[in-house]
C-alpha cells in the first residue's frame, strides 16, 4: 500500500519538475524525476513495524550526478518533506535503508559487490552503467536521441519482491528476464 | 357464396390478428426507439467519457515517462470505433502529446478546451460530440484526454434498429399468420358451418338437420348447442301442430259427416212422415164424406157436426202436411238460378189473390221492373207466401194496402211487401221466422206457421236474409235480400 500512500501524500503532482522551468529541461532533471516517478509503479512489500516511521529514501551511492536538482525534485513534492528524502551514501552497506538506490557511474568496477550485498532486499535498482539491467541492476537509464529510456529487468525486480505495473513496463524500452529464476 | 362468407371471416380474423399485432410491435418499437433517442445523448456522452477515461489511464505512463508513441499506440485502439473522428492526449501543461486521427481531414483542438478545476467538459460542433476529460493519477493530473465522436453511432443503431424491428416485424406476422390458422380453426369454422346448417335449413324447411359441434369450444359450442336446441323445439312445435291439424281436420270431417247424415235422416224422416200421414188422413176424410153422403139421413144434427168438425180437422192438416211437404222440399230440391221478373211475379200473385175474395177492397203497389237473380220456383214460393201473409192479415179492415218494391238504402237494396193489416208486436220478431211459430191465434187467422219459416230457408238458400219491421195494428214490412 506504499504506492497509495505516497500518492496521496504528495497531491500538488508530478508536474512540477517539468513545469518548473519552461525550457527543455535537463537530462538529470528528467532522470530526477523519473526516479520519483518509478515509485508510483512499483510496489514494495510492506516493511516491518520498526521502519514505519522511516522516510521513503531515495538513496545515491558512489559519484552524485543529480547535485542538487535530486533535493529540489524530492522537496518539490510538496509536503513530502517527512515522507521522502535523497540521501547520499558511500557503502553499499548504507543502502539497506533505502527504497531506491542510483548507483553512479563511479561504482561500476564493484557493481557485482554491491548488488551482492544489497541481496534480496527490497531495493529498486537503477543507473546510467551501460548494460546494467543485464549485471543484475533493475532499472537501466538509457538515451534515445534526446530522450531519455529506460530498460527493465523484471527478474531482477521481482526476485527483489517488487511488483512492477504492466503500465511501467508498458513505456520501458526493453523488458528483460533472465533465462532463470533466482540468478 | 357459402365460401365467400367463410372466407371473409377467417380472413378478418387473419387481418385482424395480423394488425393487432403488427400494430403492438410498431408502438413498442416506437417507444423503444423513442426512449432510447431521450437516453442515447446522455448515453452517447458517457460511453465517450468511459472511452476516454480508459484511453487516459492507459496513458498515464507514457505521460509520466513522456513516451508519446505509447500514447499514440494506446489512442490507436480507437480506429476499431468507427464512431470517433479523432483522439488527443495532452500533457498537464496542455500541450498536444499523442493524437489519432480517423481520416487526414480531421482537426484537433490545439488545447484542451477545459476549465480550470474541472474534471470533464463535453460540447457539440456540426454534430459531432466532443469531449475532454482530465487524466488524475494518483491524486495528480497527468494530462487531458480529447475526443471526438460523429453520428455513425447513431446512425448504426438506427439501422439497427430498423433491421431488427423489421425482422421481428416479420417474424411476428409470420406467428399471426400461423396463430390465426389455428383460430380459423376454432372460430372462424364453426361459424361458417353453423351459417351453413342455418342456411340449409332455412331454405329446405328441414328443421331435422343438426349442427356439429366439433371444433368450436366455448360461446361457439354453446352457440352451436342452443341453435341445435332451438331447432329441436321448432321441430317439436312443428310436429304437435301437425298432429292437432290432423286431428282437427280429422274430427271436422267426422262432424260434417255426421251432420249431413242426420239432416239426410231428419229430411227423408219430416218427408216420408208427410207423405205416410197422407193416406190414413185421406181415408178418415173419405170416410166421413162417406158416411154423411150414405147415413146423412140418419144422423142427428149433433153428429152431422161432429163429422163437418172432422173433415175439417183432416183438412186442415191436410194443409199443414203440404207445407211441411214444401218447406222439406224447398231444403231438398236442387237450386236453379235464373234472371227473374220479380214485378210481374208479384201482379200474378195479386191476381190469384184477387179473384178469391172479389169483395174486399185492396190497393196494390207494384213496383214495376224489380229484377232479381234466382231459381224461380223458389221465389214464386217467397212471393206467395209474403203477399198470402199481407192479404190474411188484412182481412180484419175494411180497405187494405199492399206494397211490393225495392228499398235501396246505404248503398245496399233489399226487396219488401208491406201491408197496413194487424203487424205484430215488435218483441216478438225474433221468433216470426220459426217454424210452428204464431203470434196470433189460429181462430183469428188461419194458418199452419210454416210460411215465414220457409221464406227464411229459400232466402238463406240464396245466400240472402230476411227481416221484419212492424208494430200492433200498424202493419209489417217484410225485407229479404238475394
Amino acid at each position: 500500500m506504499w504506492l497509495v500512500c505516497i500518492g496521496f501524500a504528495f497531491p500538488s503532482g508530478f508536474s512540477v519538475a517539468v513545469d518548473a522551468q519552461q525550457s527543455k529541461p535537463s537530462e538529470y532533471q528528467v532522470k530526477a524525476a523519473y526516479l520519483y516517478n518509478f515509485s508510483r509503479f512499483i510496489e514494495w512489500p510492506a516493511r516491518p513495524a520498526a521502519e514505519t516511521g522511516e522516510p521513503f529514501a531515495i538513496c545515491v551511492l558512489g559519484k552524485d550526478p543529480f547535485g542538487p536538482i535530486l533535493d529540489a525534485t524530492v522537496s518539490g513534492q510538496g509536503a513530502g518533506a517527512q515522507g521522502l528524502v535523497a540521501r547520499r551514501l558511500t557503502k553499499p552497506e548504507d543502502a539497506l535503508a533505502c527504497q531506491i538506490l542510483f548507483v553512479g557511474d563511479s561504482e561500476e568496477g564493484h557493481l557485482k559487490e554491491i548488488l551482492t550485498a544489497l541481496g534480496k532486499v527490497s531495493i529498486l535498482t537503477v543507473s546510467d552503467i551501460p548494460r546494467f539491467s543485464e549485471r543484475g541492476g533493475m532499472i537501466e537509464f538509457v538515451l534515445k536521441g534526446d530522450r531519455v529510456r529506460f530498460e527493465v529487468n523484471l527478474s531482477n525486480a521481482v526476485n527483489a519482491g517488487l511488483a512492477v505495473s504492466s503500465d511501467l513496463l508498458k513505456v520501458a524500452l526493453t523488458v528483460r528476464k533472465n533465462p532463470q529464476s533466482g540468478a | 357464396m357459402a365460401t365467400g362468407r367463410k372466407g371473409s371471416i377467417a380472413k378478418r380474423l387473419t387481418r385482424m390478428n395480423m394488425l393487432v399485432s403488427a400494430t403492438v410491435l410498431l408502438l413498442a418499437c416506437t417507444g423503444f426507439v423513442a426512449y432510447d433517442l431521450a437516453t442515447f445523448q446522455a448515453t452517447l456522452v458517457r460511453n465517450l467519457s468511459i472511452q476516454a477515461q480508459v484511453a487516459g489511464s492507459n496513458s498515464v505512463s507514457a505521460l509520466t515517462f513522456d513516451d508519446p508513441s505509447a500514447a499514440e499506440r494506446t489512442l490507436s485502439a480507437f480506429h476499431l470505433a468507427p464512431n470517433i473522428v479523432s483522439a488527443c492526449i495532452y500533457g498537464p501543461d496542455g500541450k498536444a502529446f499523442a493524437t489519432y486521427r480517423r481520416d487526414s481531414s480531421a482537426r484537433i483542438p490545439s488545447n484542451p478546451q477545459i476549465v480550470a478545476g474541472e474534471e470533464e467538459n463535453h460540447w457539440r460542433e456540426h454534430d459531432d460530440l466532443m469531449l475532454v476529460h482530465e487524466i488524475v493519477f494518483q491524486g495528480q493530473r497527468a494530462g487531458f484526454v480529447f475526443i471526438q465522436s460523429d453520428e455513425q453511432n447513431l446512425i448504426e443503431r438506427m439501422k439497427h434498429y430498423f433491421t431488427i424491428a423489421l425482422a421481428v416485424l416479420v417474424l411476428s406476422l409470420i406467428v399471426a399468420l400461423l396463430l390465426s390458422h389455428f383460430a380459423r380453426r376454432s372460430i372462424a369454422e364453426p361459424v361458417a358451418q353453423l351459417a351453413r346448417v342455418a342456411r340449409t335449413v332455412s331454405q329446405e324447411k328441414n328443421y331435422a338437420i343438426r349442427a356439429v359441434r366439433e371444433k368450436a369450444e366455448g360461446e361457439l359450442a354453446e352457440l352451436v348447442e342452443t341453435f341445435n336446441e332451438m331447432l329441436e323445439q321448432i321441430e317439436e312445435r312443428d310436429h304437435s301442430l301437425r298432429t292437432a291439424h290432423n286431428e282437427l281436420e280429422r274430427r271436422v270431417e267426422q262432424r260434417t259427416g255426421e251432420l249431413a247424415a242426420a239432416n239426410k235422416e231428419l229430411e227423408s224422416f219430416s218427408y216420408s212422415v208427410s207423405h205416410d200421414l197422407r193416406s190414413p188422413l185421406r181415408s178418415i176424410d173419405g170416410f166421413s164424406q162417406a158416411l154423411l153422403d150414405d147415413y146423412g139421413d140418419t144422423l142427428d144434427t149433433v153428429s152431422h157436426e161432429h163429422l163437418k168438425r172432422i173433415r175439417a180437422a183432416t183438412q186442415k192438416m191436410g194443409l199443414l202436411i203440404d207445407d211441411l211437404l214444401n218447406l222439406s222440399k224447398v231444403t231438398r230440391s236442387p237450386m236453379q238460378r235464373e234472371a227473374v221478373d220479380l214485378s210481374s211475379m208479384a201482379q200474378s200473385v195479386a191476381a190469384e189473390l184477387a179473384k178469391q175474395d172479389g169483395q174486399r177492397q185492396i190497393e196494390w203497389v207494384i213496383e214495376s221492373n224489380v229484377q232479381a237473380h234466382g231459381d224461380s220456383r223458389l221465389l214464386q214460393i217467397v212471393l206467395d207466401n209474403l203477399f198470402g201473409n199481407a192479404w190474411k192479415y188484412t182481412s180484419k179492415h175494411q180497405s187494405a194496402r199492399i206494397e211490393f218494391g225495392l228499398k235501396r238504402q246505404n248503398g245496399s237494396s233489399a226487396y219488401f211487401v208491406k201491408d197496413d193489416g194487424a203487424g205484430f208486436d215488435p218483441e216478438y220478431s225474433a221468433r216470426l221466422f220459426g217454424a210452428f211459430q204464431r203470434l196470433h191465434g189460429a181462430a183469428e187467422f188461419p194458418g199452419t206457421g210454416i210460411g215465414l219459416a220457409t221464406v227464411q230457408r229459400i232466402v238463406l238458400r240464396h245466400g240472402g236474409r230476411v227481416w221484419a219491421e212492424g208494430a200492433v195494428e200498424q202493419g209489417a214490412t217484410f225485407y229479404f235480400t238475394l
